[in-house]
C-alpha cells in the first residue's frame, strides 16, 4: 500500500516522512547534540524553541510542531 | 556604381549608421509602410540604411501536429509564428529596397543573435547569392567616428563562425524547448484532459533545480544557537566598540563566565598593530558586474539594468553592454572619451585629475571577450533628457572608467589587544590616507571608517557596556535575480545575452515569484517530478557541454550541423523515457497545478468568521464571478464580495487595513494594473469619495462665485 507523510499528504519513500520532511527531520536529530551542548535543554525543550524559532525552516517547523502534537508517532522517537 | 544595402538590427542604430556613412551626416530619411530608411551618399556611392526589428525570422516545426517528438524544424518569417509581430512589413520593405543592389553590409550589433540577424535577412529575404556579395561591420559603439572606422575596416565576408554558432544555438534551444515543453502539457492533458501550458528548457531546468536545492535548504533548516559578546569602551569620554577575540560563543556557560569575570573591570592596552591595506581600483564593468553593483546600489533587477544600458548604447552614450570583457583595449581612446565627458560640469574636475597624470592605464580585469571591450563611456553626453534608470546607470559606467583610470586607495587598519581581566577584547579603527580610485567613484564606494584617538601600549581603558545577546543561525539566503544570474554565469550555463530572459522565463510561468526568490509549488513539482523521471534536463553536465560546443564552432573547431545533430542525440533518449511514463508524469503534475490554481483562487483570511478564506467562485447559474467565504457551504459564514468581471485576478496576500477585506489585484489588457479592496462598501473608499465629493463642490461653489 502506498504511504503518504502524514504532514503534507506526498508519497513517502520507506520513511515515516515524505523525503523533504525526513530532512527536516534528520536535521532536527543532528541539531539537537549542538543545542544540548550550548544550553543543556530537553528533546521536548528544545522542539518548542524550534517551533517558535523564526530562523527555523517551514518543513523543519512542521516537523517540530508534528513530533511535539504526537509525542509517540511511529518511526520518529525522541533521542535518547 | 550600384547600390549597397547595410542592414542594421534596430531602427535608432540605422540612423546613427545612416548619418555616419553621409558624407554630410545628413542622410534622406524615408518611411514606407511605416518601416524607416535612409538613403546616404559616400563618394560616388549610395548606401540604403535600413533597420530590422530585432528577429524578423525564427523557428517552426516543419509539418506535423502539436505533439512530440519534434526533430523537423525550418527557419520562418517571425510573423507567421507571432501573429502579434510587427515584422511582416520589414520584411516586404527590405525585399523591395534589395531589388538590384550590388553590395550588402550587415551592420547589426556584432554579436551572435546580431550576426544572425543580418543573416537571416539576407538568406531568406535577399537570396541565397546575396550571402556571397555581403561583408560585416564589426563596432562596439554607435559613435561617428567608430562607425566610420567599422566601415573602413570592414569584413570582406559575414562572420561566418558567428552566424553558425548563432543558428545552431537558436536551433538546439528551440528542439529542447519545444520538445520538453510539449512533453509537459501533453503530459497533464492525455492523463487528466486539463490544458496548461508548461515549459521548461535547457538552460531553464538546471537553473530551476539550483533553486529548488536552495529552497530545500532553507525549508529543511534548523538554527542553533551561539552568544556574542557586546560592549564598548570608553576613551576620553567618548565611547568605541570593544569587540569580544571570540565571534561566536558555541556554549551559554562560556559566554555567563567571559560576562561574570569582565563586568565592571578595567581594560589594559596590551599591544598595538598597524597596517597599510591598498586597494586595487575596480576593473571596468563587463555586463554581468555592471547588473550586480546596479542591483546593489539601486535594487535595479538585471533585466532593468540590461534594459537601461542598451538605449544609453543605442543612444552612443556607452559601449555595447552585451559584454563579458572586463578590459579596455590600447585602442580606446581614453583621452578623447575623458575629454568628451569633461564638458559635464560634475565631471570636469575628477577627468581634469586624471588628464594630469602621466600616463592613463586603466585597471584591467581577468575576464576577456573577443567581440567587445568592457563597458565604457563614449565621450558623447545626453542630448536629451535621460530616464532616472539611465541616468544613474550612465553615471555608474561613467564613475566606474574613471575610477579604472585611478590610483589604488591606502587605508589604515589599526587594532588595539585590550586585555580585561585575563580575557582578549580588540579596538578596531579604519581610517582612509589616500583615497586613490575612490574618489572617482564617488558615490558607489562603500566604506566605513572608525576613527580611534591615539593610543599607547598599558593605557587603561573602561568597559563601559558589556552584555551577552543570543543568536541564532540562519538558513542560507533566498537568491535574488542578481544572485541567481551570477551563479549562472559561474557554473557557465546560458550566455550574457540568454540568462537575463531565462530568469524572467521562471518567473512568467509561476515556478519562482518575489524580489528574495522563493520557489512555488508548481516550481517545486515540476522540478520533483523532472528530477524523478528524466534528471538530464536537469543537470548543469549536459548544457555545459553543449554550450562548450557552441564554443567550439565558433572556433571552427565543430560544425553546427554536428552540434545540433548531437543535441537530438541527447534529447531522443530522454523524450522516449518521458512519452514511457507520460501518464505517471502528467497525473503527478496535475496535483501540482490543482494545488496551485486553488492557491490562486484564495484572496485571504474571511475578516467576518476570521476562520474561513474569501475564494474567487464561479456562480453555476450566471456564470459570472464572486469571492465568497470557504465556509459558506458548512453554513458558518454567509460573507461575499462582487468582483470585476474582466481581467485577471491576483492575490496580494494583504488586507485592507480600513476594512480587513482582501485587497486584490486585477489585471487588464492594455491598461494599467489595479489594486484595491474587493470591500464595494470599504470605508477608506467612501473617505476617499467623500473627499472627492467635497472637492468637486467646492469646485462648483467657486464656478458659482
Amino acid at each position: 500500500m502506498e504511504r503518504r507523510c502524514p504532514i503534507c499528504n506526498r508519497k513517502t519513500e520507506g520513511d515515516p516522512l515524505c523525503p523533504y520532511h525526513q530532512r527536516a527531520y534528520l536535521n532536527l536529530r543532528e541539531r539537537y547534540d549542538r543545542w544540548r551542548e550550548a544550553m543543556e535543554i530537553g528533546w521536548e525543550d528544545y522542539l518548542r524553541e524550534v517551533a517558535e524559532n523564526p530562523n527555523t525552516g517551514e518543513w523543519a517547523r512542521e516537523v517540530a510542531q508534528h513530533l511535539l502534537k504526537n509525542g509517540g508517532t511511529p518511526g520518529l522517537n525522541s533521542p535518547s | 556604381m550600384g547600390q549597397v544595402l547595410v542592414i542594421c538590427e534596430k531602427p535608432t542604430a540605422a540612423r546613427r549608421i545612416a548619418e555616419a556613412l553621409d558624407d554630410r551626416g545628413k542622410p534622406k530619411a524615408f518611411r514606407e509602410m511605416d518601416v524607416p530608411y535612409y538613403i546616404s551618399r559616400r563618394g560616388d556611392r549610395e548606401f540604403v540604411v535600413v533597420s530590422a526589428l530585432g528577429h524578423l525570422f525564427t523557428l517552426a516545426q516543419s509539418s506535423g501536429s502539436w505533439t512530440y517528438p519534434v526533430f523537423d524544424i525550418k527557419w520562418v518569417p517571425a510573423y507567421t509564428v507571432d501573429k502579434s509581430s510587427r515584422t511582416r512589413n520589414f520584411v516586404e520593405v527590405i525585399g523591395k529596397l534589395s531589388m538590384g543592389v550590388e553590395e550588402y553590409i550587415s551592420a547589426c550589433d556584432y554579436d551572435i543573435e546580431g550576426s544572425l540577424i543580418a543573416y537571416t535577412i539576407l538568406r531568406y529575404i535577399c537570396g541565397e547569392e546575396s550571402i556571397k556579395r555581403a561583408r560585416r561591420m564589426r563596432f562596439s559603439t554607435l559613435t561617428r567616428r567608430d562607425l566610420q572606422i567599422a566601415f573602413e575596416k570592414r569584413m570582406p565576408t559575414l562572420d561566418f563562425p558567428m552566424i553558425y554558432a548563432g543558428k545552431a544555438r537558436h536551433e538546439v534551444d528551440f528542439l529542447f524547448g519545444i520538445n520538453l515543453s510539449r512533453a509537459l502539457t501533453l503530459s497533464v492533458k492525455r492523463a487528466t484532459g486539463y490544458y496548461k501550458t508548461l515549459s521548461i528548457g535547457r538552460v531553464q531546468g538546471p537553473t530551476l533545480n539550483f533553486i529548488k536545492e536552495r529552497e530545500v535548504e532553507i525549508r529543511t533548516f534548523v538554527p542553533e544557537p551561539y552568544w556574542v559578546i557586546e560592549a564598548e569602551a570608553e576613551i576620553e569620554g567618548k565611547r568605541y566598540p570593544l569587540e569580544y577575540s571570540e565571534k561566536k560563543i558555541q556554549r551559554k556557560r562560556e559566554m555567563e563566565r567571559v560576562l561574570e569575570a569582565c563586568r565592571g573591570a578595567e581594560g589594559v592596552i596590551a599591544e598595538i598593530n598597524s597596517r597599510k591595506i591598498t586597494q586595487k581600483p575596480p576593473a571596468p564593468f563587463n555586463l554581468g558586474d555592471l547588473q550586480r553593483e546596479a542591483y546593489s546600489l539601486f535594487r535595479y533587477s538585471p533585466r532593468v539594468t540590461l534594459s537601461a544600458a542598451e538605449q544609453l548604447y543605442l543612444n552612443a552614450l556607452i559601449s555595447y553592454p552585451r559584454t563579458s570583457s572586463q578590459r579596455i583595449p590600447p585602442s580606446i581612446d581614453v583621452e578623447g572619451i575623458l575629454k568628451g565627458l569633461s564638458k559635464r560640469r560634475e565631471y570636469r574636475k575628477l577627468v581634469e585629475k586624471l588628464l594630469s597624470r602621466p600616463s592613463l592605464k586603466p585597471q584591467q580585469g581577468k575576464k576577456d571577450d573577443p567581440a567587445h571591450p568592457a563597458i565604457h563611456p563614449t565621450g558623447n553626453l545626453p542630448e536629451k533628457k535621460l530616464t532616472r534608470v539611465q541616468s544613474r546607470i550612465f553615471d555608474l559606467v561613467v564613475r566606474r572608467f574613471m575610477a579604472a583610470l585611478g590610483d589604488p586607495s591606502v587605508l589604515r587598519s589599526v587594532r588595539a589587544d585590550v586585555d580585561v581581566n585575563g580575557f582578549l577584547f580588540y579596538l578596531r579603527g579604519r581610517q582612509t590616507e589616500s583615497l586613490g580610485w575612490m574618489e572617482f567613484y564617488g558615490p558607489y564606494v562603500r566604506r566605513k571608517e572608525v576613527i580611534l584617538p591615539p593610543l599607547e601600549v598599558g593605557q587603561r581603558v573602561v568597559v563601559s557596556r558589556l552584555e551577552g545577546v543570543e543568536k541564532f543561525t540562519s538558513p542560507p539566503s533566498r537568491f535574488n535575480p542578481s544572485s541567481l544570474l551570477k551563479l549562472m554565469e559561474e557554473v557557465g550555463i546560458g550566455t550574457k545575452a540568454t540568462r537575463t530572459d531565462i530568469i524572467e522565463t521562471l518567473f512568467k510561468r509561476g515556478y519562482i515569484l518575489g524580489e528574495s526568490i522563493n520557489l512555488t509549488d508548481l516550481g517545486l513539482s515540476i522540478v520533483e517530478t523532472i528530477g524523478r523521471y528524466c534528471p538530464e534536463i536537469l543537470s548543469v553536465e549536459m548544457t555545459r557541454r553543449l554550450e562548450r560546443n557552441m564554443e567550439l564552432i565558433q572556433l571552427g573547431k565543430k560544425t553546427a550541423e554536428e552540434v545540433v545533430a548531437e543535441a537530438v542525440e541527447a534529447l531522443r533518449p530522454i523524450l522516449e523515457e518521458f512519452k514511457a511514463k507520460e501518464r505517471l508524469i502528467g497525473l503527478e503534475l496535475n496535483e501540482a497545478l490543482r494545488a496551485s490554481r486553488e492557491k490562486e483562487n484564495i484572496l485571504g483570511p474571511c475578516p467576518s468568521c476570521g476562520t474561513g478564506v474569501i475564494r474567487i467562485i464561479r456562480s453555476r447559474r450566471t456564470g459570472k464571478r464572486f469571492a465568497g467565504c470557504s465556509n459558506y457551504f458548512n453554513g458558518t459564514c454567509k460573507m461575499s464580495y462582487p468582483l470585476p468581471q474582466t481581467g485577471k485576478i491576483q492575490p496580494t496576500g494583504k488586507t485592507c487595513p480600513a476594512c480587513g477585506a482582501p485587497i486584490i489585484k486585477v489585471l487588464r489588457r492594455g491598461k494599467r494594473p489595479m489594486t484595491i479592496c474587493i470591500n464595494f462598501d470599504c470605508p477608506a473608499k467612501k473617505r476617499r469619495g467623500e473627499k472627492v465629493g467635497a472637492a468637486v463642490s467646492h469646485l462648483q461653489q467657486k464656478d458659482r462665485g
